[in-house]
């Protein structure tokens, strides 16, 4: 037992007094480390450091860990990592719990009832190995290889999963990103390059934040909060945040202004109309670095007037005229968007609609403005499978020309219509049973299906809604136990990054880079399918050293021995206990790095190169930079080197290449008592993973239906008030919070509650036995407290996708809310897959070879139609 | 204004020569995202359903002009503890050097004086079930990381806290950074008129939290009802 006494604070803070004594004449004070170190409160031996990247979800922030009996106790932000600048989220702070989860799954599993039922059998990895390759071999002997799919949720495996499926042969690899962010991304793509931006909060003085909820999740959660928080205080800056509901970001800001759903994109629109009807825009960057000029965007946005943006967005006349006016001639100033705007029909037009307004008020890449995000890249080692030869439908739909993230989320309804084959079904910490939009209806339908999926391998620790469909669960490990190269453009400089393993992976469960090759080895043994020469890794650590031997400047460092030691490289400087920044040798803040677009072209890139009429320098037949007033510059990774206000690709396809607003057209009739319905993250949990995590559950566990007041009051519902939410497709039964922080037409539901898999914990069932699958217990979990698990919303909103960035409309969904009926059981998850099936057609009547795509874009008129363009394969990852 | 003179025996505000460590919490740099609260329960294996920092929120106003603050709290580490004098068995201590409020845990006997007599609620009963820490069913509380701080580090929760809103030095030192807030800003502290002497400082608190959990004006349902959950199947 410890016994603490004056005397071993004293003999154990000798050290420091005496410091102070030496130096009296200091200015600033002794102040403590801010971090890189833990002690033992109660042995006080310091725990072992270990420096690793987080991958709880996926800003990526670095961690230490902290390790002690063999045990991670701790974790907290790297010191030496310049975005996370030795700090991590709620999440971040409890990582360990995915490693020692008493339901995680810590060997191989075989299925041995019927699908779903639960009843599995232990089986050995050479087992498993044998019954898949077995799979793979028939597929690749008598059928075609893209008819093995695999499909990540999240994949940071950094090249692995998709050596694996190219080294088979199969193009067919999905991805999660249309239930993600992908509108966001397309949005911003093909106007200026890059799929994201790194708005510079710290040094801002004016954010204009369009649906993001930075301060509880979001691209970059951590990092970009840090900087919110230090130009929001120490800079005076103002942030006003337009959302549906007062998230923690909006409450945090100066103003909230609340706006009808899927609105944001008009707003934005009119915003630009006012700064161009008061001349308050920087003509000198438009007409030198866009494709347009000042006089067609005034004429172009004419049509866009505050009266029409307010009357779809409720948000006045007179707050739109203000904030206009306050974001043109606040400098610098930037928007910040993520889901919000994204998240609908048309999304890809109301992320441009936002993203206009940092490049027509000239904040593009200066210091407190609207950036280029700073990324960073690592190797493949060679030699590398070649890109399978045919295409897969699943992968590039005909139908979404446009959307190179993917529209994974539609796969189900067209494995079901047949338009691809599949045979073997790998998932990778993907969970789509839950995440996607009609969850079981839809993924649970598909995967119960054995004539649609023969056969399906799932890639996990945890017996996610997911695995409890699969056939083989091959264990795979969590963060903290695995190799992977990371970056991120999480802040203003660039960086590399490494995870490690900070303990042996638990019981039988083998990374993923490990697996695969063992897998691969037991598909080719002796080499002579031409699939093992890809897989010739001595270990997981020597695929990743090969990964970071060539890259300049790390390589002299020590390369991945670097990496190992310090978790991160470069090391831009140091944690300034005073500060919380970055400090150089000087004591001063690193400085960053601006106008990434104004760099100049060498001598030697000149060389052979021509410049046009416009200042485009061209050379071997490609765009490689601007001419302006007689000096090179590098320009913006687009084909033109220009940010592409006019995005003529979108023109081919009937869309409009300019700045447009597109409403739902369910949106245009709604009745009295019809509502949206629109789901949110919350500061505590990503989406399916974190409900088994104890301290995060603590914090939030149920999900009641946010109300506002006048609209609970309409209805005569109360805080904790059974209601029943019915869309188009089903319905669920779930509590209701009345608050005053939401728009009065929208109900607000989490996700991360209401599981029906995912351990014990997660469904709290935790009168069931723990370890079922190999793991130790946590006596701790015999404190749980709280019985309300929430419910899961997902079953009941429809698969829609916008026609353009291919993005699930996640909050488009109508909806009807009353009090719940005579029968009706709280958690109740009743939806319907024909009706899903009804509405994914509904949604694919906008794609641009639908019937409804001419109707919502009369201003096309001269389009030729979609036999004028030629099916062009897109790229996106 | 005498009695704001005198010091009692066990003061150290301004004390020559010992340190009186101090926690400043500036409300306008708190986001809500419970990062110290999950350092804290990972720094001392923290069991379920007991917290030595917290972080209540309330929402004011009324739609559509809401705000939604949050008031970080933990224990005081009053300059004048309540819960000192309460201790029948002197396992509840406060240090000279530093100004720490501590428990001995092998002489408490779980009486719960201080617990009733702590006007911030800071402490609590630890259950019988902890993952791997074996002291259990006595009385713990927030340490302001002593075992961190004699080491030359920060608490646990000022290390990750993501807005820098929490700050931790010796308010004894005038160049140090909370010696510095604290002169610079207009502070609060919580419940001033028991005369503990709180060394926790807020900038920019709002009544709306200060008002020391009564939710007076903007009553939070759901905390009632989460409150209930753990009346009904509480472990301790």
């Amino acid at each position: 037992m410890l016994k603490l006494t004056r005397r071993t604070f004293l003999k154990a803070s000798a050290g420091t007094t005496a410091a102070a004594v030496a130096a009296p004449s200091m200015l600033r004070a002794m102040e403590a480390d801010l971090g890189g170190r833990d002690i033992d409160p109660v042995s006080l031996i310091e725990r072992k450091s270990i420096p690793t990247n987080c991958h709880v979800c996926n800003i990526q922030d670095g961690a230490l860990a902290f390790v002690e009996n063999g045990r991670v106790v701790k974790l907290e932000g790297n010191p030496e990592h310049v975005s996370t600048r030795g700090r991590l989220c709620a999440k971040g702070n409890a990582g360990m719990w995915y490693s020692y989860d008493p339901d995680r799954i810590l060997y191989p599993l075989k299925r041995v009832g019927k699908r779903g039922e639960g009843k599995w059998k232990r089986i050995s990895w050479d087992e498993a190995y044998n019954e898949i390759a077995a799979r793979l071999d028939d597929v690749l002997t008598n059928g075609h290889p893209n008819e093995i799919m695999l499909k990540w949720g999240r994949n940071r495996t950094g090249g692995v999963l998709e050596r694996f499926m190219h080294t088979l042969g199969s193009a067919t690899i999905l991805n999660h990103t249309s239930v993600c962010e992908s509108s966001k991304k397309i949005g911003m793509e093909p106007t200026w390059g890059p799929d994201i931006e790194m708005p510079d909060f710290a040094n801002t003085k004016y954010v204009l934040n369009f649906g993001s909820n930075v301060l509880e999740a979001a691209y970059f959660h951590n990092p970009f909060s840090q900087r919110v928080t230090e130009g929001r205080v120490d800079s005076n800056m103002k942030i006003v945040t337009f959302d549906v509901r007062l998230s923690n970001t909006a409450g945090f800001s100066d103003e909230w202004i609340p706006v009808y759903p899927g609105t944001d994109g008009a707003v934005a629109l009119a915003l630009g109309h006012v700064i161009l009807r008061e001349n308050l825009q920087d003509s000198d960057f438009i007409e030198n670095w866009t494709n347009v000029s000042v006089q067609e965007l005034k004429d172009h946005y004419k049509q866009f007037t505050p009266e029409w943006a307010a009357k779809l967005s409720g948000v006045p006349v007179e707050t739109i005229e203000r904030i206009a006016r306050e974001f043109a001639t606040t400098k610098p100033a930037t928007t910040y968007t993520y889901r919000g705007p994204a998240k609908h029909m048309y999304g890809s037009y109301n992320e441009k609609a936002c993203m206009m307004l940092p490049i027509m008020t000239g904040n593009i890449e200066k210091r407190g403005g609207y950036c280029l995000p700073r990324g960073m890249g690592y190797d493949q080692p060679q030699p590398q499978p070649p890109k399978p030869a045919t295409p897969s439908y699943l992968a590039h739909p005909d139908e979404y020309p446009l959307a190179g993230h993917k529209v994974s989320h539609l796969v189900p309804f067209w494995i079901t219509e047949g338009k691809q084959k599949i045979k073997v079904y790998f998932s990778y910490q993907d969970n789509p049973v839950y995440t996607n939009p009609g969850a079981d209806a839809v993924w649970g339908e598909l995967f119960r299906n054995e004539e649609l999926i023969p056969f399906y391998v799932c890639l996990s620790p945890f017996m996610g809604e997911e695995a409890q469909l699969a056939d083989i669960i091959l264990p795979d490990v969590p963060y903290l136990e695995r190799w992977e190269p990371e970056s991120m453009p999480s802040s203003l400089w660039p960086w590399l990054a490494i995870r490690q393993p900070v303990i042996k992976p638990l019981g039988e469960g083998k990374e993923t880079r490990v697996y695969l090759q063992e897998l691969i080895h037991k598909l080719d043994p002796d080499g002579s399918r031409g699939m093992k020469k890809f897989w010739g890794f001595k270990s997981a650590e020597d695929y990743l050293r090969k990964q970071f031997e060539n890259i300049p400047g790390l390589k002299e460092a020590g390369g991945l021995d670097f990496l190992k030691k310090h978790g991160v490289w470069p090391i831009y400087g140091k944690l300034n206990p005073r500060t919380g920044k970055i400090s150089d040798k000087s004591g001063r803040e690193i400085a960053a790095e601006y106008g990434l677009y104004r760099k100049e072209l060498s001598a030697a890139d000149m060389a052979g190169a021509m410049v046009d009429g416009k200042g485009a320098i061209h050379k071997n037949g490609k765009v490689i930079g601007v001419q302006r007033k007689g000096r090179n510059y590098v320009g913006f990774p687009t084909h033109d080197r220009l940010i592409n206000v006019r995005v003529d690709q979108w023109a081919e396809y009937g869309f409009n290449p300019m700045p447009t607003f597109k409403r739902m057209p369910w949106h245009e009739n709604m009745k009295d008592d019809e509502m949206i319905l629109t789901t949110f993250k919350l500061n505590v949990h990503k989406q399916s993973r974190t409900a088994a995590v104890k301290w995060l559950a603590e914090i939030s566990h149920a999900n009641p239906a946010w109300l506002g007041t006048e609209t609970a009051a309409k209805l005569g519902i109360k805080t904790g008030d059974l209601i029943r939410i019915e869309s188009g497709v089903g319905h669920i039964v779930t509590k209701a919070l009345v608050t005053e922080g939401i728009h009065p037409k929208v109900i607000a539901v989490s996700t991360a509650h209401g599981h029906w898999g995912y351990g014990r914990l997660a469904q709290l069932k935790l009168k069931e036995a723990a370890g079922q699958y190999g793991a130790a217990d946590d006596p701790d979990l015999k404190n749980v407290w709280w019985d309300d698990k929430g419910v899961h919303p997902n079953h009941i909103i429809p698969a829609v996708a916008d026609p353009i960035g291919g993005s699930q409309g996640w909050y488009d969904t109508v909806v009807k809310v009353s009090k719940a009926q005579p029968g009706d059981k709280y958690g109740d998850m009743v939806a319907d897959w024909n009706k899903h099936v009804q509405w994914y057609k509904e949604g694919m009547r906008y794609t641009y070879v639908g019937d409804m795509h001419r109707k919502m874009h009369p201003e096309m008129a001269s389009w030729a139609g979609p036999d004028s363009v030629k099916h062009k394969a897109t790229g996106g990852h | 204004m005498t009695q704001e003179l005198l010091m009692s025996s066990t003061e150290t505000r301004g004390r020559p020569g010992v340190r009186r460590y101090a926690m400043v919490i500036d409300v306008r740099r708190c986001i809500g995202c419970m990062a110290c609260q999950v350092a804290c329960k990972a720094e001392y294996d923290v069991p379920l359903g007991v917290f030595r920092t917290w972080v209540p929120y309330r929402v004011t106003g009324k739609y559509p002009t809401v705000k939604k603050q949050f008031l970080p709290r933990l224990c005081n580490h009053c300059d004048d503890p309540p819960c000192v004098r309460a201790c029948p068995v002197e396992a509840t201590y406060k240090l000279e050097d530093g100004g720490f409020v501590l428990q001995h845990y092998d002489r408490c006997i779980g009486c719960k004086a201080c617990m009733a007599s702590c006007p911030y609620n800071a402490r609590f009963m630890l259950p019988e079930h902890r993952t791997y820490t074996d002291i259990t069913k006595v009385v713990d509380k927030c340490t302001f990381c002593y075992h961190r701080v004699i080491q030359g580090l920060v608490p646990a929760c000022v290390q990750t806290c993501v807005g820098r809103s929490r700050i931790f030095g010796d308010i004894n030192d005038p160049n140090s950074e909370v010696s510095q807030l604290v002169a610079r800003h207009a502070t609060q502290v919580l419940r001033p008129e028991q005369g503990t002497k709180p060394h926790v400082f807020y900038i920019g608190a709002d009544r709306s939290l200060t008002d020391y959990g009564r939710a007076v004006y903007h009553k939070d349902e759901q905390a009632d009802i989460e409150r209930a959950a753990f009346n009904r199947n509480k472990h301790i």
